[in-house]
């Protein structure tokens, strides 16, 4: 379709097109599915649950369950989630249920643990809130750290780039007015028929961030369109394969459906900055995303998708196939989705801490010092650690009341050899949950805090974290 | 070419061990990665496969140890042609094809002495598997 636009124009397509078929298949977070397990004898109200040692939702009422796609193995945590869950029930296999309740005069049951197939199970809908986002970000690492994220593993100083969705082949993008997409549109979701039962949440049409919310019968679900996955150092998820088929109503759809990756454009965005908004570097086509290189700061680099290109391909593919051959039938939508909400921020009515809100002045030393004076300012001062800066106050390194300690011990005299040089450090507009978590990671106490050219402003000190957080 | 990877220890680190084997024994030895400190290290070599034997021999002499690297494998069945391993792969040994499916090019892999690839696959489907030493051992005795 989108050749024959440009070869003979709108018109032609028009005329010769009736229908065209979109794909996407990647991580889809806001996924899970709804089960009904049936009751027991005797009955049991569940009040907690676990399917292979996944926890579950219980929504509704006593044995109404929601398995939702990011939660985690109890056991197995990253490595085992929801995702995996879904997967295994749709390819057939068996799996263990366990429950807990309180007990009621009707419910009198308080434990239950049974092994179930999809077979065993009165419903089984997928039922994702939010799936199908019209484009997403390009992420990079800007910091000095491997960082482990939603969208992969990111090497640093901006060493690679990853990127999600299906660019030209998206349904929304294709749709991007949706006209043609709206509640009630029956769709190809996870290998079967499904149906678009509302917008997405977080549905941002004017930002060119549509999202929908799906819901289709898992039972029929395979598990080539529907996958568990870990993120390393982040999380599980569940992989989905979504097509929706689009009829080209009018000379304007054939114009819409024509779009190609060079016009989608989206922003590379710095990941390793702890913040709702972060950064953004530069701005890409899906073409250059595709290509396996970006430009960032006229720095190229290798950059590779998240979501697989070619089972959006082959979903789109399959989607056609189903219309020719009759077992496939469009419907128009009961009522259209919002093109106009906006995608609201949370309303925080406490304030958030900030480094510099809990950032104590620095006791600093020089490089050439001697270790008893150094000793001497730990007890005078009754601090834990003392920054060595140059004679312009830029960080030099770090020593503490233990490295003190040890070197008294081994003999040692010069400051030059137990100091530590490659610190790690805060800034002073950086969140303090950001600080906090890197001083557990590196397993430290202290992070001197340090401006854009390495002067030394502060100290912030995991006490005085745990004092302010509560922890 | 055979991939063999030589652990040395603190003292022959301080020594120019390498260097001594390639004058002594006249073979070509490509080092692919290498990560050595003061403290000992070891190398990813590439040999040809005729100086197998005379190298490994000079090695161990030496006192360094000498196994087959871990090798990188993907299993078709798990992987869903996602791509997020190809950008961590820093040897060009993860591409993606013109059908976008993803490919893996074994010659190219440095395997365990990387193995960047293994943690970014969200489908698990990347594993580091240990070679079968014996033949190494077959063709060095």
């Amino acid at each position: 379709m989108k050749r024959l636009v440009e070869s003979s124009g709108v018109e032609v397509a028009f005329r010769e097109v009736d229908v065209v078929t979109t794909g996407t298949f990647g991580a889809m977070c806001s996924s899970g599915a709804i089960i009904n397990v049936g009751h027991s004898d005797p009955p049991i109200k569940i009040e907690k649950a676990w399917i292979n040692d996944v926890p579950i939702c219980h929504p509704g009422a006593a044995v109404d369950l929601y398995i939702g796609a990011t939660s985690m193995s109890e056991r197995q945590r990253l490595e085992y989630g929801g995702g995996h869950v879904i997967e295994d029930l749709v390819s057939g296999k068996e799996v263990e249920l366990k429950a807990t309740a309180y007990g009621t005069d009707c419910y009198p049951r308080t434990q239950v643990k049974t092994r179930l197939t999809k077979d065993d199970l009165n419903q089984f809908y997928l039922l994702n809130f939010r799936n199908c986002y019209q484009r997403y970000n390009c992420a990079v690492n800007g910091s000095d750290e491997t960082i482990y994220t939603y969208m992969g593993k990111l090497l640093p100083r901006l060493r690679n780039a990853t990127f999600s969705g299906a660019g030209e082949l998206n349904p929304l993008m294709n749709d991007p007015d949706y006209e043609t997409i709206g509640i009630g549109t029956r769709i190809f979701l996870g290998g079967s028929q499904g149906y678009v039962i509302s917008e997405g949440t977080q549905h941002d049409p004017q930002n060119s961030f549509g999202t929908i919310m799906v819901r289709g019968d898992a039972k029929q679900m395979s598990p080539e369109f529907l996958r568990g996955a870990s993120f390393t150092g982040y999380g599980n998820t569940l992989y989905v394969g979504l097509g929706i088929p689009i009829p080209i109503l009018n000379e304007g759809l054939a114009k819409k459906v024509a779009i190609r990756d060079e016009k989608i454009f989206t922003n590379v965005v710095d990941y390793s900055v702890p913040r709702k908004d972060r950064p953004k570097l530069a701005q890409v086509s899906y073409k250059e995303l595709k290509s396996g290189a970006i430009t960032v700061n006229d720095r190229k680099i290798k950059v590779s998708s998240l979501s697989s290109l070619k089972t959006a391909r082959k979903i789109a593919g399959t989607l056609k196939s189903w219309i020719a051959n009759g077992e496939f039938f469009l419907t128009s939508p009961v009522e259209r989705l919002p093109v106009d909400s906006v995608f609201k921020s949370m309303r925080q009515t406490e304030g958030t801490p900030f480094v510099v809100s809990v950032m104590q002045k620095p006791v600093t030393c020089y490089a050439d010092e001697d270790i008893r004076a150094i000793a001497e300012r730990i007890v005078t001062r009754s601090v834990n650690h003392i920054i060595v800066v140059d004679e312009d106050e830029k960080l030099g390194g770090i020593v503490t009341s233990w490295d003190i300690t040890r070197a008294m011990a081994e003999g040692k005299t010069a400051l030059a050899d137990i100091m530590t040089r490659r610190v790690v450090t805060a800034k002073p507009d950086e969140p303090l949950d950001a600080a906090s978590r890197r001083m557990a990671q590196h397993n430290i106490s202290a992070l001197p805090v340090i401006d854009a050219k390495r002067k030394v402003l502060g100290i912030v000190t995991a006490e005085d974290v745990s004092k302010l957080l509560g922890r | 070419m055979v991939k063999i990877l030589i652990k040395l220890s603190e003292e022959l680190v301080a020594k120019p061990t390498t260097a001594e084997i390639i004058l002594e024994h006249k073979v070509p030895i490509n080092i692919i990665t290498a990560h050595v400190t003061s403290k000992g290290g070891d190398y990813l070599v590439d040999i040809p496969d005729e100086s197998l034997e005379t190298v490994v021999t000079a090695f161990r002499k030496k006192g360094a140890m000498v196994t087959l690297p871990k090798l990188i494998e993907i299993d078709k069945d798990k992987c869903f042609n996602c791509g997020a391993c190809v950008s961590i792969c820093p040897v060009e040994a993860i591409t993606v094809a013109e059908d976008k499916s993803v490919n893996f090019d074994q010659e190219k892999c440095v395997g365990s002495t990387c193995s960047a690839c293994v943690e970014a696959c969200p489908a698990r489907a990347i594993k580091s598997v240990k070679q079968n030493n014996h033949e190494l051992e077959n063709n060095t005795h």
